[in-house]
């Protein structure tokens, strides 16, 4: 790979990118965000509730909610009987009685009401001239951290925000992030509440709960950029296919190397360059900026594979959702779990969240969280090059057809078969540590006996599919020798190459995972490094990995419909293995 | 004869969209949020609204000059459970070590602390302690909101002959579901309008893309004549909206939230959905490019997005008083005039259209 071609066509993509935006479109853009802006002016003028008028008040008579009701623009008001409640009516004052329909939305009502009936109150009494007795009780609310040691003396930092001032609660920024000079940011807020937590005082009724997840939302903040990123990118990487255009960097001398990684380099500055944009702005420090990285790189592999594959726009926009939904969720759901670090750890947007909680993590922790992105984006880019050449990348085929034809073209023999199962291990480790983030709330929740052999059932399909899929490919394209004998041969080769990969797991222990159930259960390889290794322990797995993957290779010699069945078996007997191993270790 | 022209141009079009299997994927997406509506809900609310996921109960340490008060308060409240300390320093160092390693996973210690002090005027100051960065402190904070405003009450009504107002007594507290009025303002508007705005996204890429590979030419060369195609894209595009949407309702339902008014739903978003798509093809003919005709057609939706929210009756209140079955008189002007909306961009770019400048397309 040449540098400095590299660098030339990264420089052609930037000045390139801008063309396809012409003269009228910007003049077009420009309207609706001047139209945009202005009306974004008086909306913020005019009041929009989004509850509006939803629940039917009927009064009879004079009643002392009535004011209360008329003020709040969530209950429409009529005259009414009481036998009209449930018939249109959800609530019925008469006097002070209330009475609610017998209904979900009935209750819902009474409920919105007791609401509206303190904010009311509230507004009253701040008209009242004995303020001690309209506001009785003052409230300050401090958040400390605890640790199992009473500190020497309670922060008393916060100033006061007093009741002369009409009352509200005034946060200072003592809970807030810091930046790296020092200098105090403003505390951010999502639709009033607080992000972060600060000292607070005022009124019971002014207390704002902080928003739950807060650091975890702003951690988020890092991961919007990259969709709009991989739309250009995608495009730009389709656009090649479209026409042949791409035929004439790939008959110059630079490499398809040279060209994907010229092509990227762009989009991946741009990410990292927004994220570390965000980082100033909110905070973080260089720690933030380097679990960004792994995120925008497997974002980037993902997008360029989807749009080697894509046929058209319109596929390609639905390949980019996909990839956004399901990496954004991944990044997600093991983050949630801030108080189970090995669990939270499997996603890197947990470091993001420790830096910027100015927590901070090891090498070891690093490694652990970004080791499987950096691995899986390497391989989806080593498999999309394989296919950026003349006679796969102009052609039109449906997506699973393309994805075997790039898993095929790197296959000669039974060695290429067991590297690439090692290359498929990183997905392999995406997926069941994935598995382990969703089933983690279940288990304290179900029965064991429903759980593990759900689990075990999705390890194995995963396994398997890993052992098996790039072996029927090799088929599909004839790269194998057409026998039985040839068949396990390859069979065997992909199950030691799956075995030696398994062995790379153990790098789990770098964030603790074996110390959960959990854990043990979806990685029983290193339960038993605890028990001391025998002979058995290094056998049976290899055997097992030897005996299923050849039973899918018998399959995908035959047919496609003979591979599925063959695969299912292969599955089935993981799956027994596995239940087996756990009820001879329990 | 004509109207079978414009019935195999929009069958066309659905055969390209299926063929292709991605569009499935968008498909799949409202499913889901669709049949697991309950669970989402449930999910999003406890981030919208905090209070509402009452799973455990928060134990306070109560300390100070008016101890006594507040236990008798917080009896009355559910899913607060009071603990008397002698002295605030007793309480604190109760919480503080609560917080270490030896405590268990029920908490030895308490969640909150409140310590009270009656001060000279005769109110009460209530310093309250929570623990920072933990996943119960909303939970906690929340709590010991409802239980300090329902002391304050209390303490009003003490002082009731100094105040000049009466307040308005507070309703009971009601068995309800929190997630009611999210369900009804949020997920069913989004429900209904999703489905409106990915069609007229398609149907901005059908014609945009035709353009650019030149297939469009091909097809003005069959008999069809070039409103019939336009009709035929229009049909294929807002065809699919009322069926999702009608779809859509019905696993809500089966998910336990009862949609009524659903015919006048239907056409709502079959008023809406044409709207989208007609001026989605309008656009993508004008500029016949399709990166251009998507940034165009989504800056457009932000814009009459905006311009929608100074209506009197929002279109997404249109939706969640329909769907909770509080229509006003307002709601069903709002959908008259949507309707006649929808029926002018129809017939204003089913006009159009021929009468561009059609060279090239």
């Amino acid at each position: 790979m040449d540098p400095r071609r590299t660098l030339r066509i990264a420089r052609w993509e930037l000045l390139k990118g801008t063309d396809s935006v012409n003269r009228r479109t910007v003049l077009v853009a420009l309207a609706a965000i001047a139209v945009t802006a202005s009306l974004g002016v008086a909306v913020s003028l005019a009041s929009v509730s989004p509850d509006q008028g939803i629940y039917v008040v009927g009064v009879d008579g004079d009643s002392p909610y009535e004011r209360v009701v008329e003020r709040d623009d969530t209950f429409v008001v009529r005259d009414a009987q009481r036998d009209q409640l449930g018939d249109g009516i959800d609530l019925y004052l008469s006097g002070a009685e209330i009475e609610p329909a017998d209904t979900r939305k009935g209750r819902a009502a009474l409920s919105s009401l007791r609401d509206s009936v303190r904010r009311y109150n509230e507004a009253v009494m701040a008209g009242e001239e004995n303020e001690s007795a309209a506001f009785p009780l003052s409230v300050r609310l401090e958040y400390v951290e605890r640790n199992g040691a009473t500190p020497a003396a309670d922060p008393t930092d916060g100033d006061d925000g007093g009741s002369d001032d009409g009352g509200g609660f005034d946060g200072d920024a003592t809970g807030g992030p810091v930046s790296g000079d020092g200098s105090r940011v403003a505390v951010p807020r999502v639709g009033g509440q607080p992000l972060f937590t600060s000292t607070q005082q005022g009124r019971p009724g002014d207390i704002s709960p902080p928003f739950p997840f807060g650091a975890l939302v702003l951690a988020f903040a890092f991961v919007v950029p990259m969709n709009f990123v991989i739309q250009a990118y995608g495009a730009s990487v389709l656009r090649e296919r479209i026409d042949r255009r791409g035929e004439l960097l790939l008959v110059s001398p630079a490499s398809p190397g040279d060209i994907v990684a010229g092509k990227t380099l762009p989009y991946l500055l741009t990410a990292v360059g927004a994220g570390a944009a965000i980082a100033l702005y909110v905070g973080g420090g260089v720690g933030s900026v380097g679990a960004v990285v792994p995120i925008a790189l497997m974002f980037l592999a993902a997008t360029f594979l989807a749009a080697m594959f894509a046929r058209s726009f319109k596929e390609l926009t639905f390949l980019t959702v996909t990839i956004s939904v399901g990496l954004t969720s991944y990044l997600f759901v093991p983050a949630i779990f801030t108080e189970v670090t090995p669990i939270a750890l499997i996603s890197p947007l947990t470091l993001v969240v420790r830096d910027l909680l100015g927590q901070g993590f090891t090498a070891g922790q690093y490694v652990f969280s970004t080791a499987p992105f950096y691995a899986a984006a390497a391989v989806l880019f080593v498999l999309g090059l394989g296919t950026y050449r003349e006679e796969d990348m102009f052609t039109q085929r449906p997506v699973h057809l393309k994805a075997l034809d790039a898993l095929a073209t790197r296959l000669r023999g039974p060695k290429s078969v067991a590297a690439m199962t090692v290359a498929l291990i990183p997905f392999v480790v995406v997926a069941e540590l994935l598995a382990v983030a969703i089933l983690y709330p279940l288990v304290r929740s179900l029965p064991a006996v429903l759980v593990v052999p759900l689990f075990f059932a999705a390890v194995a399909l995963v396994e398997e599919l890993a052992k098996s899929v790039h072996v029927f490919g090799g088929y599909v394209h004839g790269r194998f020798e057409d026998s039985t004998r040839g068949a396990l041969t390859v069979g065997a080769a992909s199950g030691v190459g799956f075995f030696l990969g398994e062995k790379v797991l153990l790098f789990v222990y770098l964030a603790g995972l074996p110390a959960l159930d959990v854990g043990r259960m979806a990685f029983p390889e290193t339960a038993g490094l605890a028990a001391g290794p025998t002979l058995a322990l290094l056998v049976a797995p290899l055997a097992l990995h030897v005996a299923t993957a050849s039973i899918s290779a018998l399959g995908a010699r035959r047919s496609a419909r003979r591979y599925g069945l063959a695969f299912l078996l292969a599955v089935v007997v993981h799956l027994v293995y596995n239940l087996g191993v756990v009820l001879l270790v329990a | 004869m004509s109207r079978s022209q414009q019935l195999t141009v929009a069958l066309r079009e659905l055969a390209s969209l299926r063929r292709e299997k991605t569009i499935v994927l968008a498909i799949l997406i409202q499913l889901f949020v669709a049949a697991f509506s309950s669970f989402l809900v449930v999910g999003l609310v406890s981030m919208y609204d905090p209070g509402a996921v009452d799973a455990t109960s928060t134990t306070v340490g109560v300390a100070g000059d008016e101890t006594d008060d507040l236990l008798a308060v917080a009896r009355e409240e559910p899913g607060v459970r009071a603990l008397r300390y002698e002295t605030g320093d007793a309480a604190r160092e109760a919480f503080y070590d609560g917080g270490g390693p030896t405590a268990t996973a029920s908490g030895s210690g308490p969640d909150a602390v409140v310590v009270t002090e009656r001060l000279d005027d005769g109110t009460v100051e209530a310093t309250v302690l929570v623990p920072d960065g933990s996943v119960r402190t909303t939970m906690a904070v929340v709590k010991l909101q409802e239980l300090l405003q329902q002391y304050e009450t209390v303490l009003r009504e003490r002082r009731a002959a100094s105040l000049t107002h009466d307040p308005v007594p507070v309703p009971p507290r009601a068995p309800a579901s929190p997630y009611l009025g999210f369900t009804y303002t949020v997920l069913v508007p989004l429900l209904v309008f999703l489905p409106a705005f990915i069609g007229g996204s398609i149907a901005v890429d059908s014609v945009a893309e035709e353009i650019e590979r030149g297939t469009m030419e091909l097809l003005r060369v069959t008999p069809a004549t070039l409103p019939q195609i336009v009709d035929g894209k229009l049909l294929a595009a807002a065809g699919a909206v009322p069926i999702q949407v009608a779809l859509w309702i019905g696993l809500l339902a089966a998910n336990g939230t009862p949609v009524a008014n659903v015919p006048e739903l239907l056409v709502f978003a079959t008023a809406v959905g044409a709207a989208v798509v007609a001026l989605g093809l309008g656009v993508a003919v004008a500029t016949r490019n399709r990166r251009q005709a998507q940034f165009v057609y989504s800056a457009g939706i932000l814009a009459l997005f905006a311009a929608s929210l100074l209506l009197p009756e929002t279109p997404q209140n249109v939706v969640a008083r329909l769907a909770i079955g509080s229509a006003g008189a307002s709601t069903y002007a709002s959908l008259a005039g949507t309707v006649a909306i929808a029926a002018a961009t129809l017939v204003g770019v089913r006009w159009a259209v021929p009468r561009t400048n059609t060279d090239g397309l």
